[in-house]
């Protein structure tokens, strides 16, 4: 399957060589003829063309208009590009098998940073251009070779007032306590941050977290298994609390707020502990907009004033140290990187996850099975 | 006729078929076999994969699990089918089609909608819950839904069409004098249904029971709804070793048991009745 990428890639270069005049007719049928294309279909004034849109590929919800509002709108004014949305979520083996087949659809995907290291490593992801991406602009850590940490999501946890309103649980290690805190929990159902939640429960420190000693994990998480419900998407996570199915809940903090309103304050977020993962862009080899147009388009996601829309729209924490001074009073303890969270949060070591988190996401499902 | 000419006669009605079995063949058996070479090439070739069935636990509790909810959602829907078909057989023609049609409408409603009126019935925070509460009988809600229990539930009342149209149908071709005979040699209306109509049911609910089993293997909505995150069945199962883990040969390999699996069904139930009855043919 390999192959077939390197055909389209020699295809595409001879017909921009044949079109430059640097090859002859000749010689470039030859080549349509090795890499497999028929010569009808080829005309050389479609390599040079590259598709005057950009497809962000992301969960969809509130995400498409909130990206098409904080990032699309100044893009467009900017390149003229329109952008356009793949709503179906880049999820690791859907990218692996769009860029192994040929057919790349997506420009940029809205991915975990596990994700960017993983298939970059694989060959799978265009390198990113630093000379239009700002460093300057992006968290420290986060500017990876195949990916840029555009935002951060977390993962805590939600309790109910009304249950632990006079004695409320402060961190993982109360989220674990079932003997002090009774009623069920509601646990992400693809191991990432369940199993640093167990681990910090248990007692490791913070900055020791990584590399995850799984087992250990499990075990915690084991232990609580009768009173845990396991949820597996953002909406799963909000009926299960919203339903007052369970007492404390483990969700994604952008979700936080809008819980918060739904139930009118009977649940709060505990962003103390919170595991932050970065989200990152990523671009699939041979985006159909080419580099530079994609480029352009992720360095306008970081700039301050879309970082700031999405936190707004999303609940999405800026990654660009900038915004993070200009982060408003109501949004501070929701998100992450605001002053009063950001030492108490957890960051997540995208290069354990690249490598283990296969292996760990099975596990899990074992145990809690 | 002689010898030779019968050996050079090709059927012409194979010669009518041929294209759209070569459009299904290359459009669609190919493709899915390319994919299933994954299992015996994905990560390493050779058998790996397949010998994960006996050494890894979690592939064999899961492919148990699955079995077992099937098997039990098989046996429910079956019973409840068995008496639906009957109830319906022996109706008056415009009250049947009025069973027919609920019994239909059902059927077409989509699976996602069903499971999350599930969630609204038995839920924590449901009717049922609620109800009962209220009047009294309960304290704490019941755990109807997000557990195995819950599966079942949805999975049964899913399967039930399922199950009820091939009963019918083969009800519908018993003889109704038959009953009537029995009755008129001196046989109990119990010993009737017992000894004469039950045994003549027999290749329905065969074939009922196949069509439930079948269909159930599949099921990925109702399982991840309904049981809480902790009820994997195998095609959730697959689905997450083909975009998150990224293990396709895995994926492939229990993808490859499944369809061999349901392949060797379909011969076994080949043997109790035409497989066209269950696809709406003719009796026969």
């Amino acid at each position: 399957m390999q192959d077939k990428a390197f055909l389209k890639d020699l295809a595409r270069e001879g017909a921009i060589a044949f079109k430059s005049g640097r090859l002859d007719r000749r010689s470039f049928l030859a080549l349509c003829g090795l890499a497999g294309v028929a010569t009808l279909a080829v005309s050389a004034g479609d390599a040079e063309a590259a598709a005057n849109e950009i497809v962000m590929w992301n969960w969809g919800g509130e995400s498409e208009k909130c990206h098409g509002d904080a990032i699309g709108k100044p893009f467009t004014e900017k390149t003229g590009l329109p952008l356009k949305f793949d709503t179906s979520g880049p999820l690791q083996g859907k990218i692996k098998e769009m860029v192994d087949s040929g057919k790349v659809t997506a420009d940029v995907c809205d991915a975990d940073g596990f994700d960017a290291i993983a298939l970059g490593k694989s060959g799978h992801l265009e390198a990113i251009d630093y000379n239009i991406v700002n460093k300057a602009q992006i968290k420290e850590g986060v500017a990876w070779e195949f990916g840029v940490g555009v935002i951060f999501y977390g993962y805590a946890f939600m309790y109910d007032t009304q249950a632990f309103g006079d004695n409320p649980p402060k961190g993982w290690a109360d989220f674990y306590d079932t003997a002090k805190f009774p009623g069920k929990r509601s646990l992400y159902k693809w191991a990432n941050g369940s199993i640093e939640s167990a681990l910090v429960a248990d007692g490791v420190a913070k900055d020791k977290v990584y590399p995850c000693d799984v087992p250990r994990a499990l075990e915690k998480i084991k232990s609580i298994k009768a009173d845990s419900l396991y949820w597996g998407s953002g909406s799963e996570a909000h009926d299960m609390i919203v339903n007052g199915e369970v007492v404390m809940g483990m969700v994604w903090q952008n979700r936080g707020k809008a819980i918060e309103e739904r139930t009118n304050g009977r649940y709060k977020l505990v962003m103390n502990e919170a595991i932050a993962m970065p989200g990152a862009y990523i671009v699939p080899r041979g985006n159909p907009a080419g580099r530079e147009n994609v480029m352009k388009f992720i360095s306008q996601a970081l700039q301050v004033d879309s970082q700031l829309m999405i936190l707004d729209c999303l609940g999405m924490t800026p990654s660009n140290p900038e915004a993070f001074g200009k982060i408003p009073e109501a949004m501070q303890p929701y998100a992450v990187n605001s002053a009063m969270n950001i030492d108490k949060v957890i960051f997540n070591d995208p290069v354990w996850w690249a490598d283990n988190g296969g292996d760990a996401v099975n596990a899990f499902l074992d145990a809690i099975g | 006729m002689s010898a030779r000419a019968q050996t050079s006669r090709i059927n012409p009605y194979w010669l009518l078929v041929a294209p759209a079995v070569l459009l299904v063949l290359v459009l669609y058996v190919a493709p899915i076999l390319n994919v299933l070479t994954l299992s015996f090439t994905d990560p390493k070739p050779g058998l790996g994969n397949y010998a994960k069935i006996i050494e890894s636990d979690t592939v064999a509790t899961l492919i148990l699990r699955t079995l077992k909810l099937c098997i039990i959602t098989t046996v429910a829907a079956v019973s409840l089918g068995y008496v639906v078909a009957y109830a319906m057989l022996h109706a008056l023609s415009h009250v049947r089609q009025r069973m027919l049609s609920i019994l239909m409408i059902s059927f077409w409603i989509s699976v996602l909608v069903r499971s999350f009126a599930w969630l609204m019935l038995l839920g924590h925070n449901g009717l049922a819950n609620n109800a009962l509460i209220a009047a009294g009988l309960i304290s704490q809600p019941l755990p109807f839904m997000r557990n195995e229990f819950g599966v079942l539930i949805g999975m049964t009342e899913y399967m039930l069409p399922y199950a009820v149209l091939p009963l019918l149908a083969n009800m519908q071709g018993i003889d109704p004098r038959v009953t009537r005979a029995s009755r008129s040699l001196g046989a109990s209306n119990a010993q009737t249904f017992l000894r004469v109509f039950l045994p003549l049911t027999k290749p329905g609910i065969i074939a009922a029971s196949l069509l439930v089993f079948i269909s159930s293997l599949g099921f990925y909505v109702t399982p991840a709804i309904l049981g809480g995150g902790k009820v994997q069945m195998i095609a959730e199962y697959i689905s997450v070793q083909l975009l998150v883990t990224v293990r396709w040969g895995t994926a492939a390999m229990l993808a490859t048991l499944m369809i061999t699996s349901v392949l060797v069904l379909m011969y076994v139930l080949n043997r109790f009745m035409k497989l066209s009855v269950v696809f709406g043919g003719g009796p026969r």
